[in-house]
């Protein structure tokens, strides 16, 4: 029992436990997590924090407090508002709070959690073109409907997405549909690599038809290059 | 006349070892103490384990009670009182009673020392918020440290704590009960208590609610990270407003202002963090001896960082928490400086005359 009123009574405590072992048995947990002065450099440091009421901070405490009840509140909801760019890692007792929740985030997505396939709803476009690809987000993604939280700009960048890549001088980027193009070699490797560390069954968890699609691209091409998936 | 000894009062860290260091460059003590023994606080109150290396309070205390007594230099009268004083630098007259003889012996000093030391604020002097005298379960750091002494940390109903929840700063740090100053321990042995809780009750949750955590130097890694990081101590920034009985529970209210969300849940055993001020024998000794007082009643020293045992009479000094609150550290470090400046004021005064 922790400190506070439980935001998830319906989830037992045994569960909410459960997952929190699954976090510490994360090999890179205890280089993530020491203890928590509550200084707030972190948080100072935090582009999200500026945006969203989000704090690596308080999921540091929570952590190191053990707080279980808390970390599934967390885990459910304040953990896809960090963008991973470790800006927190200036801790003075070297934590590492984004790395925490990258671990919070693969429990949350490992286990199936309702919260985490919503809040990846909206990156399925993005997860498709990456791992069909190979390629990063493309051009002619910049749409409103993919990106509302961009602003308004993304309209106007999007309505004249042609012109804008023209004006770029590099010959090669004057594609919208793709940042760059990655040989069949390439693609295929990527593709054992997330057959073989799980991805696809972490994928799979969030959105079972993502993962339908995205198999049926990938296992034609492996088979087709003499691999058994 | 003039006397080559000097008078230690108060049998504690600080006397003992400015006791030791006199009688090392050949200058006989006097050696008053109140109680039955010496060992001062850490003896009488049972401390567990002295901070820094946890080693234990009674053997290594025992070490310094043990030089002291077997010195010939040092004359030490157990059970006895300083009731009068009279004369002045190089010339003391000092008289000491036993406990419950009213018939007073009178020994002549070249200098005094006053280690009188402290005594643990009474959390039911002034304010009942917590309920130290209606629940048993509430305690006091002290009490903490005789449970721990006897390696029994259990509920008063023998049951085992499942939670146990430290309150930082009471009777410290507080314009309403008049004791303004940081008692500068009681975080450093709130987190050392917790160690050793969690050491010995590895399934009990251990919360610290505090001010501000005040661990100086090397407490820093030797305890409060440790507390944290290897025994999972749980700090809260935020105190606890009030204790209330729930059952065979206490419920406690408060806080926890980093996460910006009130505390209202159960714990089994409350130890509060009393904090430090003058004991009775410094209250009485100050004036037996006319040295001035700061308005807590501590002995006044003229600098506290650069003549911190020098008194406003001369030939008086003081060390340890007779001049406030100080830890074993400080306490050390001023009882030397105490010792050279009693003997450098007999040579002064006394030897050259």
């Amino acid at each position: 029992m922790g400190l506070f009123a439980d935001k998830y009574p319906d989830v037992s405590y045994e569960e909410k436990l459960r997952l929190w072992d699954e976090v510490k048995a994360d090999a890179r947990f205890p280089d993530y997590l020491y203890g928590c002065y509550e200084c707030g450099i972190c948080v100072s440091a935090c582009p999200s924090a500026r945006f969203y009421d989000f704090s690596p901070r308080k999921i540091a405490q929570a952590a190191a407090r053990e707080d279980i009840e808390l970390i599934y509140e967390q885990m459910n909801d304040d953990v896809w508002n960090c963008s991973q760019c470790f800006s927190c890692n200036r801790c003075p007792r070297q934590n590492s709070p984004g790395g925490v929740i990258t671990v919070l985030r693969e429990v949350a997505v490992n286990n199936g959690l309702k919260s985490a396939a919503q809040a990846l709803e909206g990156y399925s476009r993005i997860v498709y073109k990456i791992m069909g690809t190979g390629t990063q987000v493309s051009p002619d993604m910049l749409q409103p409907d993919a990106f509302p939280d961009w602003g308004p700009q993304v309209k106007q960048v999007s309505d004249e997405l042609d012109l804008w890549r023209r004006a770029l001088p590099p010959e090669t980027l004057h594609t919208t549909k793709a940042s760059w193009q990655v040989d069949e070699r390439t693609l295929i490797e990527l593709y054992l690599i997330w057959y073989n560390t799980g991805v696809m069954d972490m994928i799979a968890n969030v959105d079972e038809g993502l993962n339908l699609i995205l198999s049926d691209v990938m296992e034609e091409m492996l088979e087709e290059a003499g691999y058994e998936i | 006349m003039a006397a080559e000894s000097v008078l230690i009062v108060g049998g504690g860290p600080a006397g003992l070892e400015a006791a030791r260091l006199l009688a090392d460059i050949g200058t006989p003590v006097t050696l008053v103490e109140k109680r039955a023994e010496l060992g001062g606080m850490p003896i009488a109150e049972r401390y567990a384990a002295l901070t820094h290396g946890f080693r234990d309070a009674e053997s290594m205390i025992n070490n310094m009670v043990g030089a002291v007594s077997a010195s010939p230099l040092v004359d030490v009268r157990l059970g006895a009182s300083v009731v009068e004083a009279e004369g002045e630098a190089g010339a003391f007259r000092v008289t000491v009673a036993k406990e419950g003889n009213g018939a007073g012996e009178v020994v002549e000093a070249g200098a005094v020392i006053l280690a009188t030391g402290f005594q643990h604020f009474d959390p039911g002097r002034e304010t009942q918020t917590y309920g130290y005298y209606e629940y048993p379960d509430v305690i006091t750091l002290s009490d903490a440290e005789g449970m721990l002494k006897d390696d029994v940390f259990l509920k008063a109903n023998g049951d085992k704590p499942e939670r146990v929840a430290f309150i930082q700063c009471v009777g410290s740090r507080d314009r309403q009960i008049g004791n303004e100053y940081c008692s500068k321990v009681c975080c450093g042995i709130s987190s050392k208590l917790a160690i050793e809780v969690r050491e010995r009750l590895p399934d009990t949750k251990c919360f610290i609610f505090y001010i501000d955590m005040r661990m100086y130097g090397f407490w820093e890694n030797e305890i409060y990270w440790p507390a944290q990081e290897k025994h999972h101590v749980q700090y809260v920034k935020g105190i606890v407003t009030e204790v209330i009985k729930k059952g065979e529970r206490l419920l406690i209210r408060g806080e926890d202002t980093t996460m910006g969300r009130p505390v209202e849940v159960p714990m089994d055993i409350v130890v509060l963090a009393v904090g430090m001020e003058p004991s009775r024998g410094t209250r009485d000794l100050a004036k037996v001896f006319g040295v001035k007082q700061n308005q807590y009643r501590f002995i006044e020293v003229p600098h506290d960082a650069l003549d911190p045992v020098a008194t406003s009479v001369p030939g008086v000094f003081v060390a340890g928490a007779a001049a406030g609150p100080k830890d074993l550290d400080d306490t050390m470090g001023m009882a030397g400086a105490a010792a050279i400046k009693a003997a450098a004021w007999i040579r002064k005064v006394v030897t050259a005359a």
